[in-house]
């Protein structure tokens, strides 16, 4: 059996809540509490939730942006804080993150071709010829025209600036990409053509996700397992159909019952 | 009148081909619209459609870029787009009120919620502080918050986003509007907490009888709390009808393309949804006649030229397609 490329042990996340003159730890602040996952390659795991209930947190601390305060979270097999620099720095590779606001994901002055082939560039991959012919796969990949290369992410949509963050987090043929409300900000028509782009490269390449969503519509299109959150704690996991189907939590059929539907 | 309100001869509130401009580009073309008292009609479309943009000139809230600069705007039977700004204020705290996206925002960080309630209340209630504070924390049970007398006393960031936009409607509702504008009431809150909000919409527009125009990009909220909807596309309404039969039976290609492009709780899984090509026009960049055609699958030579005026295809039920006809066999 492959082993899951990422696999969250028992993780917490907890943020000091500081008081008096002193600014002594009074209390803590349980943002993730406990959380346990596997992701296996070529498939989509999604963690739901409302707003607090450390979804985004899990996804930081997957990604080595945010350091746990308890708990594993294995690599390959590997625990991240037994790596060495190096060895960090190569996990990097394998796994990237989509953010909602692709506005502000990209440098204002870089040109679709330098935002995408960057990545290359800080892990010394290529020439400068490579980089540039390795990015114009990638906006292939991404449904972008050639033309596209040397536009300034003013000239785009927010769909199209979207597709250009993912071409970037693909650079570096990563093998499970964190989407964290990635889909969240564009309007309906674009939203589905993110949706249809993450789906076709997950059967192209074979790519895993983590996809952070509050909305439950589309997550249930696009996850295999669902994770529900509520403050810090998961009240619930199971595959999709499960989690629609038979819901056991009391929280999961709440959400699902405010869910307005068509 | 095009579009009718709801078997009302007199509408609580309509406009007759509104146009708004920006900088002289014309964010809102020629909207034609109506909304019977009692009734929610919905006003959905996706960024820069001009749907916010028509929600201000309404009411005449317009930012200073822009300008109406053409159409009418008729409040119970009386012209209202020409009233000084004097006349203006006074309708919009007596007849007309409106709620926004970012609740936090809106209300004023530095002055307790039940305060800005009773401000609300205006000079225009000559009563006694201890009847506006009777009729604030009223108010405030009515919209769903407890230990009121704690709460008025209290300041917003004290409060969570969700409670921010009961105070909110708290303020609108205080003095029975003909009609509440709900701009995206619910698009930054939690969705247990939208199903809370939109449903305490409803019981108060049951219990008062007012209008409400709901602003929206979200197609589940329009089928939950709408009676009518109006779709605009790039500054135009496109298609406009009861929501039972818009969504059952869609007559503009954009409608039923829209619908088909959101998963749905009962639809098939990880198979590509039904897209849209192409993106939302720039608005110095609208396309010559049907503005939908770039992206239409339907589109003919005439839609490259000639703009369909919205026309009736059955009671009730308003279209801007040439091509109407064809949508039933071949987009659903």
């Amino acid at each position: 059996m492959t082993p899951p490329i990422v696999s969250v042990r028992d993780l917490k996340v907890h943020f000091p809540i500081r008081s008096g003159l002193l600014g002594r730890v009074t209390d803590h602040v349980r943002a993730v509490d406990g959380v346990s996952f596997d992701l296996m390659p070529g498939k989509t795991v999604a963690i739901v939730g409302e707003s607090g209930s450390g979804k985004s947190t899990t996804g930081y601390a997957v990604m080595g942006m945010q350091e746990p305060t308890a708990g594993q979270i294995l690599i390959d097999g590997r625990d991240r804080t037994q790596m060495s620099a190096n060895e960090r720095m190569a996990t990097m590779r394998r796994l990237q993150i989509v953010f909602q606001d692709p506005a502000s994901a990209l440098n204002p002055r870089m040109s679709a071709a330098e935002s995408i082939s960057e990545p290359l560039q800080i892990h010394r991959i290529g020439t400068a010829r490579d980089r540039r012919e390795r990015a114009m796969e990638l906006l292939d990949l991404v449904g972008l025209p050639h033309s596209a290369a040397g536009k300034l992410p003013r000239e785009f949509s927010g769909g199209q600036k979207q597709r250009i963050v993912i071409a970037r987090a693909l650079a570096l043929e990563p093998q499970a990409v964190i989407c964290d409300e990635a889909v969240s900000a564009l309007d309906v028509s674009i939203q589905s053509q993110i949706l249809n782009l993450l789906l076709d490269l997950q059967s192209r390449l074979g790519l895993a996700y983590i996809f952070i969503s509050h909305d439950l519509s589309v997550v249930r299109h696009i996850a295999d397992h669902i994770l529900v959150m509520q403050a810090g704690k998961v009240v619930e996991q199971a595959a999709t159909d499960e989690i629609f189907n038979a819901p056991k939590d009391t929280y999961t059929r709440q959400l699902l019952e405010a869910v307005p539907k068509l | 009148m095009i579009v009718e309100g709801r078997g009302t001869a007199d509408p609580v509130l309509s406009c007759t081909d509104l146009r708004i401009e920006i900088g002289g580009n014309p964010v809102v073309d020629g909207t034609t619209l109506a909304i019977a008292a009692g009734e929610t009609l919905a006003l959905v479309g996706e960024s820069g459609c001009g749907k916010s943009m028509t929600a201000l000139g309404l009411i005449r809230l317009l930012p200073d870029a822009a300008r109406q600069s053409g159409g009418q705007i008729t409040l119970e039977g009386a012209r209202i787009d020409k009233l000084s700004e004097r006349q203006m204020n006074r309708l919009r705290g007596d007849r007309l009120a409106m709620i926004f996206q970012e609740p936090v925002a809106s209300l004023d960080p530095l002055m307790p919620v039940g305060r800005q309630i009773a401000e609300a209340l205006g000079r225009a209630s000559e009563t006694s502080s201890t009847d506006v504070d009777a009729r604030v924390q009223d108010m405030l049970v009515r919209v769903g918050i407890d230990r009121p007398e704690v709460r008025a006393r209290q300041y917003p960031f004290q409060l969570s986003g969700g409670m921010c936009q009961r105070v909110m409607i708290a303020m609108a509702m205080i003095r029975r509007p003909m009609l509440l504008i709900a701009d995206e009431p619910t698009t930054a809150l939690d969705v247990t907490i939208q199903k809370q909000i939109l449903d305490l919409m409803s019981d108060l527009r049951r219990e008062t009888g007012s209008a409400v125009l709901l602003i929206t990009h979200d197609m589940g909220v329009v089928s939950e709390s709408a009676d009518r909807v109006a779709v605009m596309y790039a500054g135009r309404i496109v298609e406009a009808g009861a929501v039972t039969q818009v969504f059952a039976e869609p007559r503009h290609p954009y409608t039923a393309m829209l619908l088909r492009t959101i998963p749905r709780l009962d639809g098939p899984r990880k198979v590509a949804l039904p897209a849209i090509s192409g993106a939302v026009p720039d608005i110095r960049d609208w396309p010559q006649g049907c503005r939908f055609h770039p992206r239409c699958p339907l589109a003919t030579d005439r839609c490259r030229i000639e703009a369909p005026p919205l026309a009736q295809v059955e009671p009730g039920h308003d279209t801007a397609c040439w091509h109407h006809d064809r949508i039933a066999t071949e987009l659903t």
